[in-house]
């Protein structure tokens, strides 16, 4: 039998693995295997590469810690005042606590770096309260799945990290240029969320309150601290960004150890409503005891258990897919469209394809770097591109029929998977919308980064 | 050499104290035929570990991966402190973290395969009849067999190569690489007594009726 059938057998094979539900860690390791068996790659190529992707830099190490970051101000009760902030500036228009949602999803993204850890803290924190509000069950957790795509846009980022990581580019100017299209992203969901939600006549307004406005921007103070660190360390270049992450966890576990006998003293109880709790008191947060922390790590290093796996077999299959002639075939593909836009356009499209059945970190690993090189051959300024590319990956984790996000708000929210498919279209066109402007427009990634 | 002769000459290599012994052993076939005996029977012998010292079970992995991932925290954290205020920064703060790193990540890797939190597309297997779930998780646990075989063989290759070439860290003179390596193949072979233990938990419950696919929970059992 001729290689290209064995491939094709094998593809096959791999694909009836995953609908059958096997993880795809598993799916994409025995895909290279095959492949390697196929073209006479030694498996110690994919053995090794286990092991390997760790020793390749110091900047892979930012993405545990962010995740880190993540668990770390849900349990100290930061992202609790970061949602109450964003409840209390959004709440008085129609749909208000959707918008607030997304909003607080953009804020927690801008202390975490993870989609799933947004979608999981903010969906588990307002879902109740949106059913609650007479909000359609469905709508709810399709606003937690779409709010969460800004996780990896807004800075910190994971995925920036691994993209810096694979084409050694500085992520420092990476996470920068992710700034403006995370907010229009988030701006883009809001609008959408209003619509939906005037035409529908969901959401029971508050009054729009200024002092309520100040008491939970004074609540959310260690969030927005949280949020400055970072974003000054990593824009004047004091931290790498991972010295960012690990000065975000330091920073963050000491104020949720100072806090928690603070709170005691002079805090109030969670359920005591904003209005009645006194400004001393909107000063600390919930906080957490140092017997908590290692159940707070503990969770952490469950999802970089599940990540980094995958980075590390994306990485071999990659390779993979490069000596196969991968990289020359889609090359030629895409350049043979054209021009700037055609490749810019072209390289959006297979991404937008191969996001809705791939996990992003593997679409990431094995796309870009061999879509960054033919756009860059045409013109396309790298950072540009990378936004691009990652904005794209990111619709991709609300994307079915493998939409990660999607699946974390049916986790969390109790909604079964197909019945938030029809909620999550609306978003889906905000973000495309989004991502199409910032494609055409470079500016919007590279108007503040530093050196411009 | 025959191939059994080649796996059997690892087991004297493995006890020589020599790495250019041990890489000239692991590197032949046979190495391959001994590891996959090895992680059947490592893979054994780890489940009965767990099984007989619950303790062990609940913490073992957790605990590893927990006190890996504050010891690069603080090891970071504290770079930037001594950067900032002491003006001076130790080598290794840049080069030992992403060791500790790998460490964390293969055992919280394994603790996932107990927890069944790997990310997978479930939809029409939790649908289907209990004979097509113990089926597909069959295909799961010999999949994830093979996944351990792979990586025990390569990793202990590495290991050997990596001692016998006397790697030392990026920017210290007295840690080596392989001493991080050689937690590799403990980790996969904790994982390969995960997925008989999994085995053994569906095959009990598809043979007494339970309930065989339960919803996994990301951050569950902490």
């Amino acid at each position: 039998m001729a290689d290209s059938t064995w491939i094709t057998l094998i593809s096959l094979g791999v694909t009836l693995f995953f609908m059958l539900g096997t993880p795809v860690l598993l799916v994409i390791f025995y895909w290279v295997i095959g492949i390697s068996f196929v073209i006479d790659l030694p498996l110690a190529n994919t053995g090794n590469e286990l092991i390997n992707v760790f020793s390749k830099g110091f900047a892979l190490l930012a993405m545990p810690l962010f995740i880190l970051t993540g668990d770390l101000i849900n349990q100290s009760g930061i992202a609790r005042r970061l949602s109450d902030f964003a409840y209390s500036v959004l709440g008085w228009l129609r749909g208000g606590l959707a918008m607030a949602s997304i909003a607080a999803c953009g804020l927690f993204a801008a202390i975490s770096g993870s989609n799933s850890a947004t979608t999981a803290t903010i969906g588990s924190m307002l879902h109740p309260e949106m059913v609650k509000g007479n909000y359609d069950e469905r709508f709810s957790a399709a606003t937690a799945a779409a709010g969460g795509t800004v996780g990896i846009i807004i800075p910190p980022s994971i995925i920036f990290i691994v993209y810096g990581f694979l084409l050694n580019l500085p992520i420092s100017d990476l996470f920068v240029a992710g700034i403006i299209p995370g907010a229009l992203m988030v701006l883009g969901m809001m609008t959408a969320a209003f619509i939906i939600c005037t035409i529908n006549g969901w959401g029971v307004l508050i009054g729009l309150s200024v002092s309520r406005m100040i008491k939970t921007g004074i609540g959310a103070w260690l969030g927005f601290f949280a949020i400055g660190l970072v974003l000054w360390g990593i824009y004047t270049g004091k931290f790498s960004p991972t010295e960012a992450a690990g000065v975000t966890v330091g920073f963050c576990v000491f104020i949720g150890l100072v806090s928690y006998p603070l709170n005691r003293i002079m805090g109030s109880a969670s359920d005591v409503p904003v209005e009645q709790k006194s400004y001393a008191s909107m000063l600390v947060v919930q906080g957490f005891t140092v017997p908590q922390i290692p159940s707070i790590v503990s969770r952490s290093a469950q999802i970089s258990g599940i990540l980094v796996p995958l980075i590390a077999v994306s990485v071999a299959m990659q390779q993979v897919m490069s000596s196969l002639g991968a990289r020359e075939f889609i090359g030629e593909f895409v350049t043979g469209m054209g021009g700037y836009y055609a490749v810019l356009f072209t390289s959006m499209a297979i991404v937008f394809v191969t996001g809705m059945i791939l996990e992003s970190l593997p679409v990431t690993i094995i796309l870009a770097p061999i879509l960054a090189p033919i756009a860059a051959s045409v013109g396309i300024d790298p950072i540009h591109f990378a936004v691009v590319f990652l904005v794209g990956a990111s619709i991709g984790f609300v994307t079915p029929p493998y939409g990660l996000n999607l699946y974390v708000a049916s986790g969390v929210t109790g909604v079964p998977y197909f019945r938030l498919l029809r909620y999550i279209v609306p978003y889906l066109i905000a973000l495309i919308a989004v991502w199409f402007f910032v494609a055409l427009v470079p500016e919007t990634a590279l108007a503040i980064l530093p050196d411009r | 050499m025959s191939i059994i002769a080649e796996a059997v000459a690892v087991i004297p290599a493995l006890f020589s104290g020599s790495a250019w012994e041990k890489r000239q052993a692991f590197d032949a076939d046979g190495m391959w035929l001994f590891c996959f005996v090895y992680t059947f029977l490592g893979g054994l012998a780890a489940h009965y570990f767990y099984k007989f010292l619950p303790f062990m079970e609940r913490h073992l992995e957790r605990t590893i991966s927990v006190v890996m991932y504050l010891i690069i925290a603080g090891i970071i954290c504290w770079g930037v402190i001594d950067r900032f205020v002491f003006s001076s920064q130790w080598s290794g703060s840049t080069t030992i973290p992403p060791f500790l790193f790998m460490v964390m990540a293969w055992f919280a890797c394994s603790y996932n395969v107990k927890l069944r939190t790997h990310l997978s597309f479930s939809e029409f297997r939790s649908k289907m009849p209990p004979s097509g779930q113990m089926a597909t998780l069959t295909l799961d646990a010999a999949l994830w067999f093979g996944f351990c075989w792979i990586a025990i063989t390569t990793s202990l290759r590495f290991t050997a190569l990596s001692a016998d070439n006397f790697q030392l860290v990026d920017g210290v003179d007295d840690i080596m690489k392989w001493w991080f390596y050689t937690t590799i193949p403990v980790a996969f072979t904790l994982m390969s007594g995960r997925v008989i233990g999994n085995w053994l938990e569906d095959w009990n419950n598809y043979k007494s009726g339970d309930q065989i696919i339960k919803q996994a929970v990301i951050g569950g059992d902490v």
